[in-house]
């Protein structure tokens, strides 16, 4: 687990440097990687470009090519993100009935557990577990706020401060 | 509101008949419905007011009012309750029940306030409203239990009335809705034989619209069954980064020209016979560099769906509302409601959670 998680956290970290909100990703089918991605929100001018979702679709695309049956392969996958998956992410995930979600650090802004708990509305829900290696994900949120999003438009408290 | 000709009916290929049928037969009742829409609103508004229990009490002698009030507000603050008044006629509202950690609620106030001994009389508990009323609906509600705090809202007011919406603006909202049942139709077309009403609740098609310009930017069919993210909205959201020199997925037929690249070419051609008076297009775009580069302050172009409406089909679920709380859109239209993953009326209302940081309007009722 901790082995996956660190490869996540490499992904979140060159997503910082790509001045990307820093979120990293990996799939797992039975111990092995089969996607793994971050966030290119900014990039792509995308806000639902997550790094669970540039995973989903890597595993699609690998299912198309090797002519598998991705509803079922998804029931096999054991996701592991650095922060928890937001309640789009969750919603996703749910939808594709994934065996497992661990994540890094919690996400009180959109947490799919946190803020609402997306597992709810779901009969078959995946298992959940938080809270590994969170500080590290953490910090390099901390790091990202620390600066701003290059790309939103100034917010209208700042403005007003200005004049 | 008028119907056809029979003889100009009978003129219909009759291979066309089914689809054509049910698309044109939502398009006419949408744009010959009565009803203005309505906005889908927090339970905190839509439902009953929410109450909890007091204990109140008679003053024995109206000349201790003011010192009673003065010695209450000290030793036993209302506060989450402070919309309310501490005093009605001659009654006083002592405290929150749930505070009362003695067996009767004279021995509370004897022992909490011995200062006020022999002050009360005929101490009763009372059902009050346990949050300050928003709407006028509200607050007449409120005002037969107790006396409350209450600053109306005009827009709100508004917001939750029948008459939101002006009728020329009504019709705007009725054909961007229609065209997204004319889309529907004509991804259909090219897949199946017949498009039946089950068939038509099944898949979901959606406009993107900057209301700014009244013209269309987005027009996204539903790609579930290909790819299980790809949800309407999902791709409409992409659709809109596609003119915003964007996007992660790529397309079938789209224009070179960004402001229309968010809808497919040929839909775009049957679109503009089917709607001659629509515009379809984006605001040029222009990204952050580009307005440092001439001279301008700030991002005057479009950024993702910030001040834009999407009119869908079906109510969106989990995943698509979330993504356009992302998107920063500023109101979402549907007409049917999604019973079993519907996120913004049927199993939740994400737009009403609070923590969220972006909050969209809501509305639905075409029919």
């Amino acid at each position: 687990m901790v082995e996956f998680m660190n490869q996540a956290l490499e992904l979140a970290k060159e997503a910082l440097t790509a001045k990307e909100v820093p979120v990293g990703c990996v799939f797992t089918v039975d111990g092995t990687i089969v996607a793994k991605s971050r966030n290119c929100v900014n990039l792509t001018r995308n806000p639902t470009r997550h790094a669970e979702l540039n995973c989903i679709d890597q595993v699609i695309e690998h299912c198309k090519t090797n002519n598998i049956d991705h509803l079922s392969y998804f029931k096999k996958v054991c996701v592991y993100v650095t922060v928890e998956p937001c309640i789009m992410c969750a919603a996703a995930l749910n939808n594709l009935n994934v065996l497992e979600v661990v994540y890094g650090c919690a996400n009180d802004r959109f947490g799919g557990k946190t803020v609402l708990d997306v597992s709810n509305f779901y009969e078959n829900s995946y298992i959940l577990t938080g809270n590994l290696m969170a500080d590290e994900a953490m910090s390099l949120l901390k790091q990202f706020y620390k600066g701003t999003n290059p790309n939103a438009p100034e917010s209208k408290a700042k403005k007003k401060k200005e004049m | 509101m008028f119907e056809e000709p029979a003889t100009k009916k009978a003129k219909l290929d009759p291979t066309t008949m089914t689809e054509k049928d049910i698309i044109s037969d939502y398009i006419n009742k949408i744009k010959n419905s009565k009803s203005n829409l309505q906005a889908v609103l927090s339970d905190e508004l839509s439902h009953t007011i929410e109450t909890t229990k007091v204990y109140i009490a008679s003053i024995k002698d109206k000349r201790n009012i003011s010192k009673a009030i003065q010695v209450l507000n000290e030793k036993l603050p209302l506060n989450e309750l402070s919309h309310l008044k501490r005093v009605r006629k001659n009654t006083i509202l002592l405290c929150q029940s749930s505070t009362v950690n003695t067996s009767t609620i004279e021995e509370y106030i004897d022992s909490k306030l011995p200062e006020l001994k022999d002050v009360f009389e005929l101490f009763s508990e009372i059902d009050v409203p346990s949050q300050a009323p928003k709407l006028k609906r509200q607050y007449t509600e409120a005002m037969k239990m107790w006396s409350c705090n209450f600053h109306p809202d005009i827009y709100l007011e508004k917001l939750s009335g029948d008459h939101f919406f002006p009728e020329d603006e009504l019709n705007l909202h009725r054909t961007f809705m229609a065209i997204a049942f004319e889309a529907a139709g004509w991804y259909l077309k090219s897949t199946v034989k017949e498009i039946t009403g089950d068939l038509l609740q099944a898949v979901n098609s959606s406009v993107v619209v900057d209301p700014s310009i009244n013209s269309v930017v987005a027009v996204s069919f539903d790609n579930r069954l290909r790819h299980p993210v790809q949800h309407t909205a999902m791709m409409a959201i992409d659709d809109v980064a596609r003119t915003q020199d964007g996007g992660a997925w790529t397309r079938k037929t789209t224009c070179n020209d960004s402001e229309l690249s968010g809808i497919d070419m040929d839909l775009l051609e049957h679109l503009r016979i089917k709607f001659p008076d629509t515009k379809f297009g984006a605001k040029k775009f222009t990204s952050k560099e580009e307005n440092i580069e001439n001279g301008e302050k700030e991002n005057t172009g479009p950024y993702l769906c910030t001040n834009y409406y999407i009119y869908l089909l079906k109510e969106p679920c989990f995943m698509c509302s979330m993504a356009l709380i992302h998107a920063r859109v500023k109101r979402v239209f549907f007409c049917f409601e999604n019973s079993e993953f519907g996120a913004l009326k049927s199993k939740a209302k994400l737009h009403t959670v609070q923590s969220l940081n972006h909050h969209y309007e809501v509305f639905t009722g075409f029919l």
